[in-house]
Order: structure tokens, then C-alpha cells, then sequence
């Protein structure tokens, strides 16, 4: 037990000296996480628009005045159709309206009239949900008489709240990236002084030196999570934490560990470095995207699907999201536990056995 | 007339003059030679003149005159250069034949058939023939060096700089390269400069300079500069009472000596200046150890050691006995198969072929190994240290590791630390020290654990003269108080007298296995180690 | 120009790329970004879980409930559970929305009351959530429309909206996100190979044959990064076909025009890792500078998520710095719109594009010196 302690600070005294390494993984913890939880909006903001009046005012201005911000910028008028549509084309407006002549009268009149809407579509998102803002606004127009009202609740993360979500999918991809390519560093780095050997000859267990190696860099990146809550996800995008912070450390332990064993895997294969820097890569690009951080598992291919089951990182972004905005019980986070844990043991088992064959 | 003029150069580097104001003129076919102990400014004045590097003064090769690199882009074509370090010009990914193909492309070599022929002889010369489809990352050092030297050659150019192309080369190689240097100097006229570490290899330039602190504190012929300390030189005395360095059979002292004085070799020459600045290290004092430790007659016995990769024999059927208290050498070529046998030994690779004993107990298994690792110490090529931890933070992880208690592990490593004379760098990096400091601090890494067998693989290549001698006279003292067996691989041939029995390797075959007295018996002719191992490489080559 | 001595550089150059596998990474990762961004990012949402809890069970309100079957945007499912129940379901992220429907629902509707539908949904995810809820209420007014039709509710005065969805009008994911990941994949791609080539160099030592050779500056980084330029030349075509063949994306622009475009955007992409491959001195380090600059401008100013049009003072303008904005102009252009070279703003954009390569090189050749720190 003493061994595993003298490996373990020997370890964490190593990272705090090279100067680069912390740098590198502060920056993850927090920058990185910041500007992605800052920077990436995917619902519309300052939406351009523009219109073509034909139809003499009124009416029209009114649908328009509808159109403020923060959603929209305050709509540009064009003189021509044409003029509108080469803004559309340069891609200097987003969302086009022309409002024929007889839009006004017919409105009026009570006939039925149309609205003619262009929509930039490679901006697909924005387009769509301009187009849903209008048709609401419109709504109002009608005086339509439905004999229902919709009452509509915002479940969780109720301001809707881009920042939080976003900064915690990218905290949680950190957390992977990180697991896997410092504890393969660890090893690595061994190799490439050639301290290896004298490691080898050391009058000790091997198996507790891969265990308190890699525990090590487990270790750093819990501790770089809970610098991250501190100061990203609860100082500065004010994420709420509807479950227990307790059970969110406990599953970030059991995925740090799995990953670990991974990172383990990456260290036995690589001979430098750089080897590790591509073969992390290559692996993590995939267990992201199996994850269901970008796209809803069940919206995937039947055969990702499935693939996604082995994936540790489902069970762990599944689990982290369910903690902080659906305040899931302990009870109900049983299945995640037990995911990560099933996963990280077979994972680490496997990497472990890979990396003791070096010794 | 070519000639090589330095003015008042001076190259600063990080705010220190790394050499102040050196000036020296160099005539055509001149082989000139820097010499001096690790950071005396020798790299420093080397990159100055190949115009590597910003400098101070001036520097006239021929008629050109340049003050800066980019005033020496003119000179560039007909200059080579070789920097410091083994295989740093090299391409790892890259065959022998390829780095040659690559080099000469990039000076615009017509490919004709003189160039064939030029080639053919550098290949030959190196002993590269054989291997021109190997990978430059899978050669030994030693041939590393080598192929950088040819590479460097392979223009022919006027002016040949190359800093320490001989470390870690064997000494036959030493003669051949040394061979091609005289050669192309006499038919070209080429203006060589050349520092190295080793001092027969001095003693062959026209003009030898001794560089200390950024400065040249003697320089001259060979003759002069060993006159010049001559009265300073006797034969080897136990009168260690003055202020005085032994080494390689004489004494150097300032002060005069009850003893007859003798020819000096030009290693004395670093001595004489450390006892001129008083910068001669602490006598060597080891204590007894502190733990009993019933050692066998026997410590190690090989049976037939073998090694194989793939097709290629490492280590052919290598029988060797290491008896308590002995020293041995194992002397060889480059890639003779020295640090294979030593990593056999260790169980770093494993053993093809053959039988193994150590400390009385044949090695089966790595189980068998487990309780033997406490009583082996091992210092690997590099003295492979972690660079991110302290001098002392690394020895109390080793401490650690071999679960001795922080007190005895303190005191161990306070009492060496002042033994072995690096008590002041206990709370620096490994990389920020010298590597004579290192190599001390990886023995005492080695000794922590009182073990009863060393193994040793070059220790001392590129480590400077005046912490050679102070490193031989621990490993004596350690012998000699602690009863420890070693053994030890090295390429300085006057090391090999320090030995008590010396084995030499030639391609993985044992060919000799003797006491320094009985070589020296059998080959009456030999005048140094050198000789004999010249004698013995070439006789079958 | 001393082309044998180049030629000799690059022959080095592509063997080392060949024998360290390093051409693996060359041509698997940016397919590999391509294939999974391009799988992976769905803005646009199907299949959503709505659980509707029917207290009613009449004519009407089986009728509302049906609305949300046999469709592509919700997976629907009726159950008889309580709210709470329900409400468990979606915390352990088992359903997306709940969708109430009254136990007077059709008595109110026949009588002419209004009645109170409750939709609940989570929005864990923001823009997922606001997204769903939309579709929710939109499917929900046009049921009760056709109820109230059927009960013979005249409505006039109505607006309808003609929606023309240009460039792209199945509104497909893959037409808007993929010709963006290109611009993104090839600032990431040659700008890592070019940084390691020269830093690989610097590490090892063997820049030091560059030192004492007699190659000049410009023809050194001209022979070293050449290669990067080739190797990833075939990466514009490989991207391409992906975009075509597997995800669909019509083509409607000058393929000429794209060619070009991406040839001179590798180039910017080679010369920033050239800028950083010469102010770094480990290959490791210049990975992930190379990362950290290349990877969110590479996002955030695409215009894949956020059009440029819709971005406040500040990012407007750090986004008219970074390449990736005019390439990806140009790019969603050949692919979607086909205005090509007629436009006046894709001829300036190139004019920008050859701008950076300009200063770009200009700077590394100053930057780089022939001689030790």
C-alpha cells in the first residue's frame, strides 16, 4: 500500500512540474469549457430580415413589428424582389417576406390571402424556427376562435438555457479526452526517457505500479471536474444542480476510471507521444459520438444504437444530465452507475492485462 | 590560401558569454581540436563558425568575411558540419542508403561515377556496408555516429566542423574515422575541427585547444601542451596527502611529490587546470554498508547465453562468470551485443537460449527474479532519471520503491550526496545538470539499496575527464569497502586497465575473456588497452 | 530555385510519411470528422418520445392523439398513468414530452368551452426542447382546426404562408451542416500535418541539416510543405465525393470553382501550422495549439451553426478575420446555390482567400530563422 502511494505523488509531482501539461489541462477545465458554453448558440439570435412591402403598410408593419429582438434584428426593407433575393443569395439576409399588393385588402375583405415567405435553407435551424415564430405571430392576426387553450411547461433547465447544456457536453468530452491521453501518457513518457527499464527492475508489484499510475491521472481529472463545477458550470453559466453532487463525483470517478483503461490500452501500443496524440484521437472521436452528446441516441441508426450500449460515455452523459437538470434520485441512477461501472471494469481489465504483458 | 581566421568571437546565450572574445587562425589542411570539460564553450564556438548562430567578432574563411549566419549562407556550400548528440542529423524512418541518396541531393551532387566510388569507400570505411537497407532508427549509436560522420563527408566539404563525432564509438571505428579525416584533409586540404572527448584522439591533431569557462586557457601541439604539464606528472603514489588527482597509472600534482615523474597523457592537462582553480572534487570516502549481506563466491555465471533477433544473432552462446568483488569489462565493437547480454542479465529481454545464475540461484521465471531485484543495482546508458522530479525527490523514490525507511533513505542519501559530491544540487532538475552530476546522482539512485552486483552500460560515455576519474575512484572504493561485484561496458580503452578481467564481444561471440596482466602478457607489442583491442577486432576482420 | 534539392527534400518528406503511418492520420481523420459530424449533428429533430395520457378517450381526443402518429417527428405512445407517473418517466429521460389531454375534452369542445391541453417537455437540452415544443403546439392547432372544421366552425380572414425553402428545400441536415464540416476539416487537417512536419524536424535535431545546408528560407518551407499541399489536394476530392455520395448533397455550383477555392484554403490552413511550427519547439505542443486555433473558429465562424449575418460587434468582426467564413461563403455556394464566379462577392472572397496566403507566407518566411535560439 505504501508503493501505491510513493507511485501516486510521484506521479502528481511529475504533472505539476511539466508546466505545459497543466497549462494544457486547466485550459480544458475552463477556458475551453467557457467558450464552448459561451460561444455555441444554435437557436436563433439577430435573425436578418427582409422584406418586400407591396401592400401599402398597415397590416404588414404590424406582422413585421413582431419580429424583435433578441430573435430578430430589426427587418430591412428591399424595393425589389429581386433585390431581396440577391441579399438572400450573398447570404446577407437570412428570411425573406414579400407582402403582395393585394395582401392589405384582401385581409380586410376577410378573404383568404398569402403570405409569401423566403427562407434561407442551408441555415436550416434558424430558417425552420423563423418560420414557426411567424406562423404564431400570424396566429394572433387571425382572430381565430380554436376552442383550446396550450398550457406548456418547460421541464428542467427551464430558462432554456443554451450556455449550461453546451459547457457541460464539452466538460464531459474533456473529461474523456483527458482520462484517456494523460494516463497513456504516463506510461508513455516512460518510454521515451527510457526510465522504463529501471521501472521494470524496481522490487515491486507491477500491478500496483499500472494501478497507482493511472488512479493518478484518475485523480487529476477529478480534480479538474470539480474546478470546472466551481468556476464554469456553477460560478459563471449558473447551472442548476437538481441532484446529488455526491453521486455526480462518484459517476465522474467510475468514468474517469474507465476511460483510464482505455488510456492504459493507448499506452501499450504507442511508442511516443505523438502515437498517443493519434490513437486517442481515432478513439475518442467515435465513443463521442456514440455517446448521444450531439445526437439523441434514439434518432440514430439502428446499428449505432446498439453500438451505443458499449459505449461508457453514454451511461456517464445519460446519467451527468439526468443529476443536473432532472434531479434523478439515487434510485433512478442506479442503471447509469451500474453501466459505467460494468463498462469501466471490463475496459480497465482489458487495458490492464494489455499494459502488464510490458512488464 | 585558405585559412580559417576567428576574431574576437564571442557568443552570448541566455545573457552568459557561453565563449568570450576567443580569436584563432586555422591553415589549409589543418586538423584542429577543441577540447575542455561540459559547458567550457567548445559547442558554442563550433555553431559560431558552421554560422548556426548569432556571434559577436568575426570570422574569415578564405577571403569571406562574416559576422552573423545570415553573412554565412556564402560559405554554407562548401562547409559540413556534424552537431553534438548521437544521431541527431539522422531520419529515423529513413535506410542508410536513403540518408546517403538525401545528402547528397541536398548539396546537388552529380551522381557520377566518382561519386559511386566515394560512397563505396565511405560505406566501407564506416563498416556501413553490410547494413545500407537498415533503418537509421534501428542502428546502435555507435553506428548512428558513424553514418551522421559519412553523411557529413559525403560533399567533401573545406571546412569540416564536427562536434564530438566519436561518442559512444568503438575504437576501431574511431581509427577508420580517423583514418577518412587524415585522408580527405591531405587530398583536399580540407580545414577540420574537431572536439572530442576522447584524448588519444586529441593527441593526433596538428593543434589542440583547451577551453575552460568560455575561454582557451592553453592551446598548441600535442608535445607542447603534455611538455608543458610534464613537471607536474609522476608515477602513480598512495601519497595522497597533497593536493593531488590520480588516474590512468600517474599522479598530477602541483605541489612536488616523493615519487619519479613520468610521461603525462593529455587527460592531464584537465587535471592540472581543476587543481590550478582548486575545482579538483572531494576525495572519495564510501562507508561500510550498512546491511550484512552474505554475497556467493559466485555472483553471476552464464551458460551459453544467447540472443536472437529474428535472423540476426545478438548474442551467440556467451559463457561469463562474475565472481565477489570483481570488477569486469565488457569491451566491444559497436553492436557487438554489450547492452543486449547486460539486459538479458537484467531480465529486460528475455533469454533465447542458455542458462543463467545469479547470487547462486538459477533464473527460470520473472517469479525467480522478484527477490534478486533488491540486490542488483543498474545504471542504463542514459542514466535514465525522472527529469520532472528533483535530484533528491528522485532518490527518495527509489528509496521508496525498495521500501527502505525514510531515515535510513535520508541518511543514506545525505551521506552519498556529500560522498559523491553533488550535496549542492540535491534540489535541482536532472536535465539542468552537468552530465558528470547526473551520472553520480544515477550511481547513488543504483547503491541506495546496498545491492552486491552492479551493472553498468557505458557509464561514462560524453561525461567529461575529471568526472571519469573521480567516478572510477568510487567504483574502486566501493569494491574495496563493500565487497560489490561490477559490471561495466565502455568505449574509452584506458578505462579497461581499471578492470579486473575483461571480455570482449565481437558480433555476439565472446572472443577473449582475461585479466588486464595476462592480455597484456599475450600481446607483448601492446603499449596501451588499445592496442590489444585493435589487435584483437583486426586480426579476424 | 534549387528544384533537385527540393525534389530531394520532398522525396525524404513523403517516405517519413509513409513509414511512421503518419499518412493514416492524413487521410483517415478527415473522413473520419466528415463521416461522424455529419452523422452526428442533427439540428433538426425526429423521432421525439411523446407519451400522451388520454383522460378523455373520445372520438376527438383519440383523433387529436392520432395526429402525433405515423409521423417523423414524434414516436408516440398512449398510456393510462398518473401525471406523477409520467412525469417519473421523462426524469429518467425515458420520454421527451408529455401531452395531457382533459377528461372533458370533448364535452368542452362540443359545447363550445375552451378546454386546456398540458404539454410538458423536457428541455435538458434547450434548443431540442423549444424545438419539439413547437412542433407540439403546431400539430395540436392544426388537429383542433380540422376538429373544429368538422363541427362546422367557419374560420375566414386566414394568412396562409408560402414558404419557399431556397438552396436546400427538404430543409436536410446534411445540406446544411456537411459542406461546412468541409471548411472545418481542411483548416484542422493540413494545418496539423504542416506544423509537425517542420516541428518533427526541430525535436529530433535534424533541422540542423537545414542549418548547414545551403537552401535558403522560402525554398525550405516551400520543400517541406509541398508535400502537406499534395497529400491533402487528394483530400479535397475524397471530401467531395463523401459529401455527394454519402450524405446526398446536391452539387450545383462550378466544381472548378470549388477545386480552386479549396486548393488556395489548404494553403492559408498549411501556412498557419508553418507560422506555428516555427514559433513551437514540440511537436506535442504544436498539436494542440494547432487544435485550439483551428477547432472553434473552425465552428463558431462556419456559418454551420450561426449564420454570419445573425453575429453581434464583436464576433462579426473575429469572425471576418478567421479564413473559414470566405471559404465556407464560396463553398455553400458550389454545393447549394450556384451563383459561382457571377457573383461579386464570391470574386472578392477568392481575392481574400489569395490575401491570407500571401501574408500568411510572407510573415513565416521573416518569422523563420536559419539558425539556433
Amino acid at each position: 500500500m505504501k508503493i501505491f502511494f510513493v507511485v501516486f505523488s510521484k506521479e502528481i509531482i511529475s504533472f505539476m512540474r511539466s508546466f505545459m501539461l497543466v497549462l494544457v489541462v486547466l485550459y480544458s477545465f475552463t477556458v475551453d469549457v467557457y467558450i464552448a458554453g459561451s460561444g455555441i448558440q444554435i437557436k436563433p439570435r439577430n435573425v436578418v430580415v427582409g422584406y418586400v412591402d407591396n401592400s401599402g403598410g398597415g397590416i404588414s408593419q404590424k406582422i413585421l413589428s413582431h419580429l424583435h429582438q433578441p430573435e430578430f434584428l430589426p427587418p430591412k426593407a428591399f424595393l425589389s424582389q429581386k433585390a431581396l433575393s440577391a441579399a438572400i443569395f450573398n447570404k446577407e439576409v437570412l428570411v425573406g417576406i414579400i407582402f403582395d399588393s393585394n395582401f392589405e385588402k384582401f385581409y380586410r375583405e376577410g378573404k383568404n390571402t398569402t403570405l409569401n415567405v423566403l427562407l434561407d435553407a442551408t441555415a436550416a435551424s434558424q430558417s425552420l424556427t423563423t418560420l414557426t415564430y411567424l406562423q404564431n405571430i400570424i396566429l394572433d392576426f387571425e382572430k381565430l376562435t380554436i376552442p383550446i387553450t396550450i398550457k406548456s411547461h418547460k421541464l428542467f433547465n427551464q430558462n432554456a438555457d443554451n450556455h449550461s447544456f453546451i459547457g457541460l457536453t464539452e466538460m464531459l468530452s474533456v473529461i474523456t479526452m483527458l482520462a484517456i491521453i494523460l494516463t497513456a501518457i504516463v506510461f508513455v513518457k516512460e518510454k521515451e526517457e527510457g526510465t522504463w527499464d529501471i521501472m521494470l527492475l524496481m522490487p515491486v508489484d507491477p500491478k500496483i505500479i499500472i494501478l497507482a499510475k493511472s488512479l493518478s491521472q484518475v485523480f487529476i481529472v477529478v480534480a479538474g471536474v470539480i474546478l470546472t463545477l466551481g468556476f464554469v458550470t456553477f460560478g459563471t453559466f449558473n447551472t442548476p444542480m437538481n441532484g446529488s453532487f455526491w453521486i455526480f463525483i462518484l459517476l465522474t470517478f467510475l468514468y474517469a476510471f474507465s476511460t483510464a483503461g482505455i488510456g492504459l490500452f493507448v499506452a501499450a501500443v504507442s511508442k511516443n507521444v505523438m502515437q498517443v496524440a493519434q490513437l486517442s484521437i481515432i478513439i475518442i472521436m467515435p465513443l463521442i459520438f456514440l455517446s448521444g452528446a450531439w445526437t439523441p441516441i434514439y434518432a440514430m441508426h439502428p446499428f449505432f444504437q446498439k453500438l451505443s450500449l458499449i459505449s461508457p460515455l453514454r451511461y456517464y452523459i445519460e446519467g451527468s444530465e439526468s443529476l443536473f437538470y432532472r434531479g434523478t434520485s439515487f434510485v433512478d441512477m442506479l442503471p447509469y452507475l451500474a453501466g459505467v461501472s460494468i463498462l469501466g471494469v471490463i475496459v480497465y481489465w482489458i487495458g490492464f492485462k494489455k499494459i502488464g504483458k510490458l512488464f | 590560401m585558405t585559412t580559417l581566421e576567428i576574431r574576437d568571437v564571442s557568443v552570448i546565450y541566455k545573457k552568459l558569454a557561453a565563449v568570450s572574445h576567443i580569436s584563432l587562425h586555422v591553415s589549409k589542411g589543418e586538423i584542429i581540436g577543441f577540447i575542455g570539460a561540459d559547458g567550457a564553450g567548445k559547442s558554442s564556438l563550433i555553431h559560431a563558425i558552421a554560422g548556426v548562430i548569432q556571434f559577436e567578432g568575426e570570422i574569415l574563411y578564405s577571403g569571406h568575411s562574416y559576422h552573423s549566419p545570415q553573412e554565412a549562407e556564402a560559405i554554407k556550400p562548401i562547409m559540413g558540419l556534424m552537431p553534438q548528440g548521437i544521431g541527431l542529423v539522422l531520419y529515423d524512418t529513413l535506410s542508410v542508403m536513403e540518408h546517403l541518396e538525401f545528402f547528397a541531393d541536398l548539396r546537388g551532387l552529380t551522381k557520377d561515377e566518382k561519386f559511386y566510388a566515394y560512397r563505396k569507400k565511405l560505406l566501407h570505411m564506416s563498416g556501413l556496408s553490410d547494413f545500407t537497407d537498415r533503418l537509421a532508427g534501428n542502428l546502435s549509436g555507435g553506428m548512428m555516429q558513424k553514418l551522421s560522420l559519412i553523411c557529413t563527408l559525403l560533399h567533401r566539404p573545406k571546412l569540416l566542423i564536427l562536434d564530438e563525432p566519436t561518442t559512444g564509438v568503438d575504437p576501431l571505428s574511431r581509427l577508420e574515422l580517423w583514418e577518412i579525416l587524415d585522408n580527405i584533409r591531405k587530398e583536399e586540404g580540407t580545414i577540420i575541427i574537431v572536439s572530442t572527448a576522447y584524448m588519444q584522439e586529441a593527441a593526433k591533431m596538428d593543434r589542440i585547444f583547451l577551453f575552460d569557462e568560455g575561454n582557451i586557457i592553453a592551446q598548441g601541439t600535442s608535445r607542447a601542451l603534455l611538455n608543458s604539464i610534464a613537471s607536474y606528472t609522476y608515477i602513480a603514489t598512495q601519497d595522497t596527502t597533497k593536493n593531488a588527482i590520480t588516474f590512468d597509472k600517474r599522479t598530477y600534482s602541483l605541489e612536488n611529490l616523493n615519487a619519479e615523474h613520468t610521461q603525462p597523457t593529455l587527460e592531464g592537462l584537465f587535471f592540472i587546470n581543476a587543481l590550478k582553480n582548486n575545482k579538483t572534487l572531494a576525495p572519495v570516502t564510501i562507508e561500510q554498508r550498512q546491511t550484512e549481506k552474505n554475497i556467493p563466491e559466485i555472483v553471476m555465471q552464464a551458460k551459453g547465453i544467447s540472443k536472437y533477433f529474428g535472423s540476426f544473432v545478438a548474442n551467440d552462446h556467451i559463457n561469463m562468470t562474475l565472481k565477489r568483488g570483481e570488477i569486469l569489462g565488457l569491451l566491444g565493437a559497436n553492436g557487438a551485443g554489450k547492452t543486449t547480454f547486460i539486459k538479458m542479465l537484467l531480465g529486460l529481454y528475455k533469454i533465447d537460449d542458455g542458462e543463467l545464475k545469479l547470487l547462486g540461484k538459477s533464473i527460470k521465471s520473472a517469479q525467480d527474479r522478484m527477490t534478486l531485484k533488491g540486490k542488483i543495482g543498474y545504471v542504463s546508458q542514459h542514466f535514465a532519471l525522472y527529469n520532472d522530479m528533483t535530484v533528491k525527490e528522485n532518490l527518495i523514490y527509489f528509496a521508496n520503491m525498495h521500501k527502505i525507511p525514510l531515515q535510513t533513505a535520508m541518511q543514506r542519501i545525505n551521506t552519498y550526496a556529500k560522498e559523491l559530491g553533488f550535496d549542492k544540487h540535491m534540489n535541482d532538475l536532472p536535465k539542468e545538470l552537468p552530465l558528470g552530476v547526473n551520472q553520480r546522482f544515477s550511481i547513488a539512485a543504483a547503491l541506495l539499496h546496498e545491492p552486491v552486483v552492479l551493472f553498468l552500460d557505458e557509464p561514462t560515455s560524453g561525461v567529461d575527464t575529471l568526472a571519469r576519474a573521480q567516478f572510477w575512484q568510487i567504483l574502486h572504493k566501493l569494491k574495496e569497502k563493500w565487497g560489490i561485484s561490477i559490471l561495466i561496458t565502455t568505449h574509452y580503452m584506458s578505462e579497461a586497465e581499471y578492470c579486473d578481467k575483461v571480455v570482449l564481444l565481437k558480433r555476439g561471440k565472446k572472443i577473449a575473456d582475461d585479466t588486464v596482466e595476462n592480455l597484456y602478457k599475450n600481446n607483448p607489442n601492446a603499449k596501451t588497452f588499445e592496442d590489444i583491442f585493435l589487435a584483437y577486432f583486426k586480426a579476424e576482420s | 530555385m534549387k528544384i533537385n534539392i527540393i525534389k530531394a527534400y520532398m522525396l525524404k518528406e513523403f517516405k517519413e510519411l509513409f513509414r511512421s503511418r503518419l499518412i493514416v492520420m492524413v487521410y483517415l481523420m478527415p473522413s473520419m470528422i466528415l463521416l461522424l459530424f455529419g452523422y452526428g449533428i442533427k439540428l433538426d429533430v425526429s423521432h421525439a418520445r411523446i407519451l400522451i395520457l388520454d383522460y378523455d378517450q373520445s372520438k376527438y381526443s383519440l383523433q387529436l392523439a392520432s395526429k402525433f402518429e405515423h409521423t417523423k417527428y414524434f414516436n408516440a405512445k398512449s398510456l393510462h398513468v398518473s401525471e406523477q407517473e409520467a412525469l417519473r418517466m421523462i426524469k429518467q429521460a425515458k420520454e421527451d414530452a408529455i401531452l395531457i389531454i382533459p377528461a372533458s375534452f370533448e364535452k368542452n369542445l362540443l359545447q363550445g368551452k375552451k378546454s386546456e391541453v398540458g404539454v410538458f417537455v423536457d428541455t435538458s437540452f434547450p434548443t431540442r426542447g423549444a424545438t419539439i415544443e413547437a412542433y407540439i403546439q403546431g400539430t395540436i392547432i392544426s388537429a383542433v382546426q380540422e376538429i373544429a372544421k368538422s363541427l362546422g366552425i367557419v374560420q375566414t380572414g386566414l394568412i396562409q404562408i408560402d414558404n419557399r425553402n431556397l438552396f436546400n428545400q427538404a430543409m436536410r441536415d446534411e445540406n446544411a451542416i456537411v459542406p461546412g464540416l468541409i471548411g472545418l476539416v481542411l483548416l484542422i487537417a493540413p494545418a496539423i500535418l504542416a506544423a509537425l512536419l517542420i516541428v518533427k524536424e526541430k525535436e529530433r535535431g535534424t533541422i540542423f541539416n537545414f542549418y548547414a545546408s545551403p537552401l535558403s528560407r522560402g525554398e525550405f518551407l516551400f520543400a517541406k510543405l509541398f508535400p502537406a499541399f499534395l497529400l491533402h489536394s487528394v483530400n479535397i476530392f475524397i471530401l467531395l465525393l463523401l459529401t455527394l455520395y454519402v450524405f446526398d448533397v446536391p452539387f450545383r455550383g462550378s466544381f472548378f470553382l470549388y477545386w480552386f477555392a479549396s486548393e488556395l484554403y489548404i494553403l492559408i490552413s498549411i501556412s498557419i501550422g508553418m507560422l506555428i511550427s516555427i514559433i513551437t519547439s514540440r511537436q506535442i505542443v504544436a498539436v494542440v495549439l494547432t487544435l485550439i486555433i483551428t477547432i472553434i473558429p473552425g465552428f463558431l465562424y462556419s456559418g454551420m451553426l450561426m449564420p454570419i449575418s445573425s453575429m453581434d460587434g464583436a464576433s462579426k468582426i473575429e469572425a471576418h478575420i478567421f479564413p473559414v467564413m470566405y471559404y465556407n461563403h464560396i463553398i455553400y455556394d458550389t454545393f447549394l446555390i450556384g451563383q459561382g464566379l457571377a457573383s461579386q462577392k464570391i470574386l472578392l472572397y477568392l481575392g481574400i482567400l489569395c490575401l491570407y496566403i500571401f501574408i500568411l507566407f510572407a510573415i513565416g518566411v521573416k518569422l523563420l530563422k536559419k539558425e539556433m535560439k
